[in-house]
């Protein structure tokens, strides 16, 4: 009994040494010892020999018929008053009243079937869907196709559950555990630059720990543009892992709610080394106060950059949806960043409807790896004749066309709520405009 | 979403292609966005059609959904609404919007036609009784314009009533001065729009795609 006890203490004492040797001191230094590059070119060889595998297998069944559009459905190009223009044709002008016929509703019913069939929000909130299987039963359903692919596959799983979570786990708890007592103690110090130094420093290497502990590759492109202090910071939402990935490479300001639990420790302690800006529940509500606190703190050059994602949810990281306006009409100069993620190696996105926050960190940690790429872009200000919300629409623009995802002008909160009436009227004042329209064209 | 990839076929997709004329491929994707619809449950509400964004926008969202829940359209000679619809009346509605193929002959073309008239009177005719009568006609036009403010309901009463004037001295032109016209049927429905070159305007092309194997972002 006793050597049973005593070879596993030995045990864990010897994976111990060996995870902050190999992975934290480097994780700390910011230097790499060649092991996860290693890791990843591994994997990438074994996914694409799957991919062959099982794409020669499907080629006997059927042809893949290349298609232009993604989708279930060709749409007609046209624009509405092109479409009228046209159905109106082969008949003749009433002489008197508006031009409105019972075949006018062939538009909208078409239009309305359309959308049944396939629209454009929907689809932005469940998973993207892969070329083909990358090896993990949660992207697509197993499927037998050879001795071989199944070997790799169970492999993959012990690998995965057995090796890479546990190890993941345990980064995770050190990283979280370092950050709560690393900034409570640099909270001690007195105001200066020592204490801001270290508790840069402190973040930095925490948020390392972290991303060690999802198996992180990121590549960070056009370092020069990196968001300065007093900025603010805006990037497109896949998930909250979203902000472990941007702190790993500057230090920023977080805004959120105040939470209780793990979380509310987290934050308190982090809001002792260097300035947060964390509101209460209630304050939330209140527009006026959030912008004047917000202003404050961009208006102080000495704070670091305020991170915000104006999407206000977790999308697939196929596309953006609508920036609110609130971060753009504070004035100060925008960092846009934009977040791709390689759906390959997991998926980031987090559906908050499905999955719980528990239950989402164990996906991510028993995925193979986490690859993404972060572009920094050039700073953008508000313009003179531009509102907030052309100004919000056109960095949206910016970080769409950076980041290949598709730019879109439905609103994120459509996950949860329902359309606004206004966006019906403004159909039924185009159209109501070519029937009265036409009724001084033709009346006279 | 990651659903699974079933190459078998299901056998009462079979049934489905033969009686609405959509390819096995088409079924299956539309049976996914049926799922996507309905929750994963079999059958959908009106609630579910309710929730689609993009529909808002359109001024007759609600007698598109009421097509969906009529009876009429089922082709199986009853009357009335359902409260909750399968994927097979999905389909059956849908498969109005099919364009004709290459190997539709004229008679089917013909037929093809006549159904999709059909399926637009039945939407212009909420009480079922095979005729639409005035009233019936401004409730299209107030659902079409009112709303917005550019033109107030005594507008567009004066547009329904106008047209369907018209429509009355098209069809009836030896009628009496002081004859009740008590409604459009069907028959005149199809005259008056006889001449609308309707079989582009009123369907769509299903792609024969099969998505699992798409990638859903634009580069690559």
């Amino acid at each position: 009994m006793e050597d049973l006890w005593g070879s596993v203490l030995w045990g864990l004492k010897i994976w111990l040494f060996l995870i902050i040797s190999l992975i934290m001191i480097p994780a700390m230094f910011g230097f790499s010892l060649g092991v996860s590059e290693t890791y990843m070119t591994v994997l990438i060889k074994t996914l694409e020999w799957a991919t062959l595998k099982i794409q020669r297998a499907k080629a006997d069944e059927q042809t893949l018929k290349k298609s232009a559009s993604s989708g279930l459905i060709q749409r007609e190009a046209g624009s509405m008053e092109k479409e009228f223009e046209e159905l109106r044709r082969s008949r003749p002008k009433p002489p008197v009243g508006g031009d409105f016929t019972l075949s006018d509703c062939f538009y909208f019913s078409r239009q309305g079937i359309e959308s049944i069939v396939e629209d454009e929000v929907t689809q932005r909130f469940s998973s993207e869907e892969l070329v083909s299987w990358n090896l993990l039963t949660r992207t697509n359903d197993f499927q037998y196709i050879s001795l071989k692919l199944t070997l790799v596959y169970g492999l993959g799983i012990f690998v995965r559950y057995c090796i890479l979570a546990p190890l993941r786990i345990t980064l995770a708890c050190i990283g979280l555990t370092w950050l709560v007592l690393g900034t409570s103690a640099v909270g001690f110090l007195p105001n200066g630059w020592i204490k801001f130094w270290l508790s840069e420093w402190v973040h930095v290497m925490c948020y390392r720990i972290c991303a060690r502990g999802l198996s992180a590759a990121i590549r960070y492109h056009n370092r020069e543009n990196l968001p300065k202090k007093g900025g603010i910071c805006v990037a497109n939402h896949t998930s909250p892992i979203d902000i472990v990935i941007l702190c790993n490479d500057g230090c920023y300001a977080m805004v959120g709610q105040v939470h209780g639990g793990l979380m509310g420790i987290v934050q308190r302690a982090m809001v002792r080394s260097c300035p947060h800006v964390w509101f209460e529940r209630a304050e939330m509500k209140d527009r006026h106060l959030v912008t004047k606190r917000l202003k404050d703190h961009v208006s102080d050059k000495t704070k670091l950059p305020i991170l915000i994602f104006p999407e206000g949810t977790c999308v697939n990281n196929t596309s953006v949806m609508m920036f609110k306006k609130g971060s753009f009409e504070i004035g100060a100069t925008i960092y846009p960043v934009a977040i791709k993620y390689d759906p390959k190696f997991g998926d980031a996105f987090w559906n908050s409807s499905k999955y719980s926050m528990v239950s989402y960190l164990l996906r991510m940690m028993t995925s193979w790896a986490l690859v993404c790429n972060v572009w920094y872009l050039p700073a953008m200000h508000q313009q003179e004749d531009e509102d907030a919300v052309q100004f919000a629409n056109r960095v949206k623009s910016a970080i769409a066309h950076q980041g290949g995802l598709v730019d879109l002008q439905w609103d994120g909160g459509l996950k949860r709520a329902k359309v606004k009436d206004t966006f019906k009227e403004q159909q039924q004042k185009k159209y109501s405009n070519m029937v009265v329209g036409d009724d001084s064209s033709s009346s006279d | 979403m990651g659903a699974s990839q079933t190459r078998s076929e299901h056998p009462s997709y079979r049934d489905l292609s033969d009686k609405t004329g959509f390819s096995l491929e088409q079924i299956t994707n539309l049976h996914k966005r049926f799922k996507q619809l309905s929750g994963d449950s079999e059958t959908i509400s009106r609630e579910n059609l309710n929730s689609i964004p993009a529909l808002t926008d359109n001024p007759i969202k609600k007698q598109i959904i009421d097509a969906f829940f009529d009876k009429r359209n089922q082709h199986k000679g009853e009357v009335g609404t359902y409260g909750e619809i399968g994927f097979e009346e999905f389909l059956m509605v849908m498969s109005h919007f099919r364009p004709p193929s290459l190997k539709t002959s004229e008679e089917e073309k013909k037929a093809m036609r006549k159904e999709k008239l059909r399926f637009l009177f039945n939407m212009h005719d909420s009480d079922s009784d095979g005729m639409i009568n005035l009233e019936e006609y401004r409730k299209v036009v107030e659902e079409l314009l009112s709303k917005s403010g550019n033109i107030d309901l005594e507008a567009a009463k004066a547009i329904a009533d106008a047209a369907m004037l018209e429509v009355a001295s098209t069809s009836m032109p030896d009628m009496a001065p002081d004859y009740f016209y008590e409604g459009i049927t069907f028959e005149h429905f199809e005259q008056i729009l006889s001449g609308l070159e309707m079989e582009s305007r009123m369907h769509i092309r299903f792609l024969d795609v099969d998505t699992v194997t798409m990638r859903c972002d634009k580069k690559q």
